[in-house]
C-alpha cells in the first residue's frame, strides 16, 4: 500500500471524530471514551493528562492504530484508519508512527544501534545515515551504540526508544508515560529530547502522562475525565497543571 | 497445595497436553508392542491346540541342537512307527509330514505372502486331523492336493485348477481337490499348506519312508502320561515323546521364544521415544519452575516448606506421567493392528486374532510413563525447593545456578550404569541391558550438553557457535533471520536441551544409516573379491533358510555352456563342551576353491582337496577365540546326534561370511549333520561364453523344474543384499520417526513458552510496525535453526559413533567404511523440515497475539 507522503490539507497531522470506546456488555458496559474529537496540528508537542481510568491510555492506543474505537473516526496523515485491514494498519504504524514507551522496551538481543535501526530494518529500509547520525548526537548515545540494553542505565535506555522512534521520521510520534520509569535527571532529559525533536526537527509528538512536570514540557494540555476532554489549552506550569488536575478529581 | 497444583494444571491445558503426548508416544509404542505380540501367541497358542487336538502321544525328532535347530533328516522311520503301533494302549498311531515348501502358480508366481511360510503336509487319519473341507476332497492320488481356505481365497484358487509344489524334489502340478478349513474357526496364522497323500507328501520333501513325527491316540483307559512312558521306553532318544498338551505347549513356547527379538526390537524403539520423552519433560518442567519462581517465593514467603515445594512439582510431574501414560496405553491398543500392518509391508505376515489386553500391559506401561516423567521432573522440582522467598518481592531473581564438575558427570554416569546393570542382574534380561545402553547414552548426551557451558552456567559456547553457523542460512532473510538467531541462543541452555531431544533421533538414525552402507559396501567388495564365478543360484524366497534342492546342481551342469557347479549348504554343531552352536558351511572340496577365493592364514586350496570326512577348515576368528591350531581334533555334535570327529587341516579369513565357523564336506553334512538341500550352487561358464547365452536358460530350466530357485549374476547378487539391508533401514527408519515426532512437540513446547516469556517484546514489535508475517517468520526461523543445532549434532554424534563402533567392534572383520552423504544431507534437511513444522502452532499464536494486550504484559 502506497501511503500519500503529503500532510493532511488541515496541516493536521492526527484528526479524530467523536471517538467512543466501549468496553464490555450491557450493564457491565464501561465507556473509556465517551465521543472524544480531537486533533494535533504538525510540528506540536502535546500532553495528555487525567486521572486513571479518564480513558487518556485508550484515546492514544486509538490514535496510534493500536485499538479500534467502538464509534467515531481517525485519520493519520489524511489516511483513515477505520477503514484499514489489520495489514494495511501495522504498515501505517510502520512507516507513519513512532512509539516510545514507559517500559523502553527495546529488544535485549540488539545492541543500540540496531534497535533503533530496528523499524527500518522491519520495513527492510536503508537507513538514512546522515539522519541517523545527527540523531545519536542528538539523544547522546554516540558512545553506547554496540552496547546492549541490558548495559545500559535506564535513561541510556530511554534515549534509545526516543531515537528508535524518531529514525523513520514518522508523522507523529506517540509517548505513553515516557519518563514514567526514569529518575529525575534522566526524566528530564528524555523530555528535553522530546521538545527539541519538535522544536528542531519539526516532529509532532503527543504524550500521555499524570505527571505534571513531564507535561509542563509541551506546547499543549489535554486533559481528559470519565472519557470526554475537559479542558484544552496552551501550555502550563507544573503547578497550573497539577491544579487542572485537583480540579477533575 | 494439592489443589494449588490442581488448579495450575488446568489452567495450562495446552502445555499439558503437549507435554503429556512427548510421554504418550513412547508409551503407546511400548504398548502396542506388548498387545501386539501377546496377541500373536495367544493366536498360536489356538492354532497349536487345534492341531494337537485327539493327539494323545506325539513323537518327534529330539532336538539336539536347541529349539531353534531341527535335522533336515527325521529319525523317524516306517519301522518305528510299527513299532509304535505294536505298543499296548495304542489305539491308533500314525505318521504326519509338516515340512516347509514353495507353492506356486502356473507361472511361477509365489502363493505365499510375505514372509509366511507354506507347509506340505500329509492327510492323515480323522481323528488327528485338525483341517476340515469346505469344499472338494482330501487327495487320493499323488497328483492332487488340498488347499488351505485363506490362501485358496487370497489367491482366488478354485477346485480342479492346479498348482506347483517345489520341495526337496523336482517341482509338481497337482490338482486342486478341496479346499480346507483350519479347526476351530482360527486362521491358520498366515501361512499356507498344501495337504497331499502321504507318500507323495514324503517323496515332495524328499524323506522317503519317514515322517516329521507320529501321532498317537490312547484306547480307552489309558491317559496320555501312561502312554507316552510305555512308548518312550521303546524308541531311541533320536526322538522326543510328549503328550498333546506337553506339545501343543512346546510348540507354543518355542514360537514365544522365536518372537521375543519382535518384542525387544520394538521395544527399543519405545524406550528411545520415551528418553526423547525424558527431554521434553525436563526441559519444560525446567523453564516453568523458571517462569513461577516468583509464585514459588510468595508460598515460601507464606510459609510453605521446601518439602512442600518440592511435592507440588512433583505431584504435578506424576500427574503428567499419568495422563500421559494413559493416553499412551490407548493409543497402544489401537497402534497394535497397525504395527502389525508395518510389519505386514515388510514382508513379514503374522497371524492376530482379536487383541489381547494383559494386565501386564497396563501395569508396566503407566509404570514405565510415570516413572520416566517423574524421573525427568525430579531436577527441575529441586530447583523449585532452591527459589528463595525473596522472589516474591522482586522482579528477575534468579535460582542459584549449580555448577556441574567432570567429577560429577562421571558419578552421576556411574550411577545408572550401576542402577541398570543391577535390575539387569536381578532380572537377568539382556533387553534391560539394551535399555540402559539406551537411557544412559540419553542421559550421557545431557550430561555433556551441561559439561559444555564450561560448568559455568549461560555460556555454552558451542550452541553459540552453531546457532551463528546455521543462522546464517536465514540471516539473509533480514531483520526476522536476525532476531531469531539471536532469540535462540538467548537461552542456550534451553535450546540445547530441546534441540537435543531431537538430536537423539536423528544420531539414531545417522548412526544406522552409515552403519548400513558400510555393511553394503563391505558385502559388494567381499562378493567382488571372493566370488570367482557366474552366476549363483539360491531361493527366491524372502525367508533366507528356504534351501534349494540337492538335485538341482547336477542339473544346471546339464545346461550347454556351464562349466562347473558347486553346490553350498548351511548347518550347525556343537563342540564338546561348548554350550552355543558354531555355524558350519559344506562345500564340495574339488571344485569349491575355483569358484570361491579363499583368504588362506594357513593352508592352501590345496588343502580343500584333503577335507575328506574327518577334516575341517576354521575361520580365523574362530581360531583365535577357541585357541585352535591346525591339527588339532574337535568333537563336534551334529542336529541328528551323532558326534563327529573333525581334524583342522586349514584356517581361513573371509569378509564374504560364506564360511561358517567351521566347512567341512558336503558328502559329511548329507552323512552325519542330516543336510538333505543346499544353500547356494556357484556356477561358472566355459570359456568364451556370455552370461547372455546362459543365464536365459538355466533360467528357463529353473522355472521349469525347480520355480522356487533363481539365478543371479554377481551383480544382481549384491543388489539383492543391499535391497534387503534397505528393507530393514527403512523399517528402523519408520520406527525411529517416533522419537523425532516426540521431540517435534518439544521443541513446540519450548516455542510456545518462550513466546510466553516474550510477550511484550512482542507486542512492541507489532507496534512499532511489524506485520504477522513477519512475527510467523521469526518463530519458524528460531525453530529451524533449534532444528538444525539437534539435526547437526545428531549426525555430528550419529557418524562419530557408527565409525567407532564399526573401528573397535569390527577391526579386523574386513568392514569397508562407507558414508551415505544423500541420506545424511537428506536427514540435515528432515531436521529443518521439522522445525518448520513444529513452529507453525507458535508462530500463528505469536502473530494473533494482542498487540495491548501483550504490551501491558508483565
Amino acid at each position: 500500500m502506497a501511503l500519500p507522503e503529503a500532510e493532511a490539507p488541515s496541516g493536521k497531522i492526527v484528526e479524530a471524530h467523536d471517538l467512543c470506546r466501549r468496553y464490555g456488555e450491557g450493564e457491565a458496559a464501561v465507556d473509556a471514551l465517551a465521543g472524544v474529537t480531537v486533533d494535533f496540528p504538525a510540528g506540536r508537542f502535546t500532553a495528555i493528562m487525567g486521572p486513571s481510568g479518564s480513558g487518556k491510555s485508550t484515546l492514544m492506543h486509538i490514535l496510534a492504530g493500536l485499538d479500534r474505537p467502538t464509534s467515531g473516526t481517525v485519520s493519520i496523515a489524511g489516511v483513515q484508519l477505520t477503514d484499514l485491514s489489520d495489514r494495511e494498519l501495522t504498515q501505517l504504524r510502520r512507516d507513519r508512527v513512532g512509539f516510545i514507551f514507559q517500559t523502553f522496551n527495546l529488544l535485549p538481543v540488539l545492541n543500540a544501534e540496531e534497535n533503533i535501526l530496528l523499524p527500518l530494518s522491519i520495513a527492510g529500509r536503508d537507513p538514512d545515515r546522515e539522519w541517523f547520525e545527527r540523531l545519536i548526537d542528538t539523544v547522546g548515545i554516540r558512545d553506547r551504540l554496540t552496547h546492549r540494553p541490558a548495559e545500559m542505565s535506564g535513561g541510556q535506555q530511554q534515549r534509545v526508544a526516543v531515537a528508535r522512534a524518531l529514525v523513520s521520521r514518522p508523522s507523529v510520534v506517540f509517548a505513553d508515560e515516557p519518563s514514567g520509569n526514569l529518575d529525575s535527571k534522566s526524566s528530564n532529559d528524555v523530555l528535553e529530547l522530546l521538545r527539541h525533536a519538535v522544536d528542531d526537527f519539526g516532529q509532532t509528538v503527543v504524550m500521555v502522562t499524570h505527571d505534571a512536570h513531564a507535561a509542563s514540557f509541551a506546547d499543549r494540555l489535554l486533559l481528559l475525565a470519565d472519557g470526554q476532554i475537559v479542558h484544552d489549552g496552551d501550555a502550563v506550569t507544573a503547578e497550573q497543571a497539577l491544579d487542572l488536575m485537583k480540579s477533575v478529581g | 497445595m494439592l489443589k494449588l497444583v490442581l488448579r495450575g494444571f488446568l489452567q495450562r491445558k495446552l502445555r499439558v497436553l503437549l507435554t503429556g503426548i512427548a510421554i504418550a508416544l513412547g508409551v503407546a509404542l511400548m504398548a502396542g508392542t506388548y498387545v501386539l505380540t501377546d496377541t500373536i501367541n495367544r493366536s498360536f497358542a489356538g492354532i497349536f491346540q487345534v492341531a494337537n487336538k485327539g493327539h494323545d502321544v506325539v513323537i518327534t525328532p529330539t532336538q539336539t541342537l536347541g529349539r531353534q535347530t531341527r535335522s533336515q533328516t527325521s529319525p523317524i522311520t516306517e519301522q518305528m512307527l510299527a513299532q509304535v503301533r505294536a505298543t499296548a494302549g495304542v489305539a491308533e498311531a500314525a505318521g504326519a509330514i509338516f515340512t516347509p515348501a514353495s507353492f506356486l502358480d502356473l507361472h511361477g508366481k509365489r502363493l505365499t505372502t510375505g514372509g509366511a511360510p507354506g507347509f506340505v503336509a500329509s492327510e492323515v487319519p480323522k481323528r488327528f486331523e485338525s483341517f476340515v473341507p469346505v469344499s472338494g476332497r482330501f487327495p487320493t492320488s499323488a497328483s492332487e492336493v488340498a488347499i488351505d481356505q485363506a490362501t485358496a481365497e487370497r489367491e482366488h484358487l478354485r477346485l480342479r485348477e492346479r498348482i506347483v509344489v517345489a520341495g526337496s524334489a523336482q517341482a509338481r502340478q497337482y490338482t486342486i481337490t478341496g479346499i480346507l478349513k483350519f479347526g476351530g474357526g482360527q486362521s491358520f496364522g498366515g501361512a499356507s499348506a498344501a495337504i497331499l497323500t502321504p507318500v507323495e507328501a514324503q517323496r515332495v520333501v524328499g524323506e522317503p519312508g519317514r515322517y516329521d513325527q507320529i501321532d498317537v491316540a490312547a484306547k480307552p483307559g489309558v491317559t496320555p502320561g501312561e502312554l507316552r512312558d510305555r512308548i518312550r521306553a521303546q524308541l531311541p532318544s533320536a526322538v522326543d515323546v510328549r503328550t498333546g498338551a506337553q506339545q501343543a505347549a512346546k510348540e507354543s513356547s518355542d514360537l514365544e521364544s522365536n518372537l521375543s527379538f519382535l518384542r525387544t526390537f520394538l521395544l527399543i524403539f519405545a524406550y528411545v521415544s520415551l528418553v526423547v520423552g525424558a527431554f521434553i519433560i525436563f526441559n519444560t518442567f525446567s523453564i516453568t519452575v523458571a517462569q513461577r519462581t516468583r509464585e514459588f517465593g510468595l508460598l515460601r514467603t507464606l510459609g510453605a516448606s521446601r518439602a512442600q515445594i518440592m511435592r507440588a512439582v512433583v505431584i504435578e510431574s506424576l500427574l503428567l506421567g499419568l495422563l500421559g501414560s494413559g493416553i499412551g496405553l490407548l493409543g497402544g491398543i489401537a497402534l497394535a493392528p497397525g504395527l502389525d500392518q508395518l510389519f505386514k509391508s515388510f514382508g513379514a505376515d503374522l497371524p492376530d486374532n482379536g487383541t489381547v489386553l494383559e494386565t501386564r500391559t497396563i501395569v508396566v506401561s503407566l509404570l514405565v510413563g510415570v516413572f520416566v516423567t517423574v524421573a525427568a521432573g525430579l531436577a527441575p522440582a529441586l530447583r523449585a525447593t532452591r527459589v528463595p522467598p525473596l522472589a516474591a518481592m522482586r522482579e528477575g531473581v534468579e535460582i542459584p545456578p549449580r555448577v556441574l564438575s567432570g567429577v560429577g558427570v562421571l558419578a552421576r554416569a556411574l550411577l545408572v550404569v550401576l542402577v541398570f546393570a543391577a535390575i539387569a542382574l536381578l532380572t537377568g534380561s539382556g533387553a534391560i541391558g539394551v535399555i540402559g545402553f539406551i537411557v544412559l547414552s540419553g542421559y550421557v548426551t545431557f550430561l555433556l550438553v551441561r559439561l559444555m557451558r564450561g560448568g559455568v552456567p549461560g555460556r555454552h559456547p558451542v550452541v553459540r557457535a552453531l546457532a551463528r553457523g546455521v543462522g546464517v542460512l536465514v540471516r539473509w532473510r533480514g531483520i526476522t533471520g536476525r532476531l531469531a538467531q539471536e532469540n535462540s541462543i538467548r537461552q542456550p541452555g534451553r535450546t540445547m536441551i530441546t534441540a537435543a531431544s531431537l538430536t537423539v533421533g536423528i544420531a539414531l538414525v545417522a548412526f544406522v544409516a552409515v552403519l548400513a552402507d558400510g555393511t553394503k559396501a563391505t558385502i559388494d567388495q567381499a562378493v567382488s573379491r571372493s566370488f570367482a564365478g557366474d552366476l549363483i543360484i539360491e531361493n527366491s524366497s524372502v525367508n533366507s533358510e528356504a534351501g534349494i534342492p540337492a538335485i538341482l546342481a547336477p542339473a544346471v551342469r546339464r545346461v550347454p555352456g556351464v562349466a562347473s557347479v558347486t553346490p553350498v549348504a548351511f548347518t550347525v554343531g556343537r563342540l564338546r563342551g561348548s554350550s552355543s552352536n558354531s555355524t558350519i558351511t559344506a562345500i564340495e572340496p574339488a571344485s569349491f576353491g575355483r569358484v570361491y577365493r579363499v583368504e588362506w592364514a594357513h593352508g592352501s586350496n590345496a588343502t580343500l582337496q584333503q577335507l575328506g570326512a574327518t577334516g575341517t577348515i576354521v575361520t580365523k576368528a574362530y581360531a583365535s577365540s577357541h585357541h585352535l591350531k591346525v591339527g588339532q581334533t574337535l568333537s563336534v555334535l551334529t542336529p541328528t546326534g551323532q558326534h563327529v570327529s573333525l581334524t583342522v587341516r586349514g584356517i581361513a579369513s573371509d569378509n564374504a561370511r560364506l564360511l561358517g565357523d567351521l566347512t567341512i564336506d558336503l558328502s559329511l553334512a548329507r552323512s552325519a549333520f542330516g543336510q538333505r538341500d543346499d544353500a547356494l550352487d556357484f556356477v561358472t561358464y566355459a570359456r568364451g561364453v556370455s552370461n547372455a547365452q546362459v543365464q536365459p536358460i538355466v533360467n528357463r530350466g529353473l522355472a521349469a523344474y525347480f520355480p522356487q530357485a533363481r539365478s543371479r549374476t554377481a551383480a544382481q547378487f549384491k543388489a539383492d543384499q543391499a535391497n534387503q539391508i534397505n528393507t530393514l533401514l527403512t523399517l528402523i527408519y519408520v520406527l525411529l520417526a517416533l522419537s523425532v515426532i516426540v521431540s517435534l512437540f518439544g521443541i513446540v513446547n519450548t516455542l510456545i513458552l518462550s513466546i510466553y516469556e516474550r510477550t511484550r517484546e512482542l507486542g512492541m514489535l507489532r507496534a512499532i510496525g511489524t506485520s504477522r508475517r513477519q512475527i510467523r517468520q521469526m518463530i519458524r526461523y528460531e525453530s529451524i535453526i533449534t532444528a538444525l543445532i539437534g539435526g547437526v549434532f545428531g549426525l555430528v554424534i550419529g557418524v562419530v559413533g557408527s565409525v567407532l563402533v564399526t573401528t573397535f567392534a569390527l577391526s579386523g572383520s574386513g568392514y569397508v567404511q562407507s558414508f551415505p552423504i544423500g541420506t545424511l544431507v537428506i536427514l540435515l534437511f528432515v531436521a529443518a523440515l521439522a522445525g518448520l513444522l513444529a513452529a507453525q502452532l507458535p508462530a500463528r499464536r505469536a502473530a494473533r497475539l494482542n498487540v495491548l494486550g501483550a504490551l501491558a504484559s508483565e
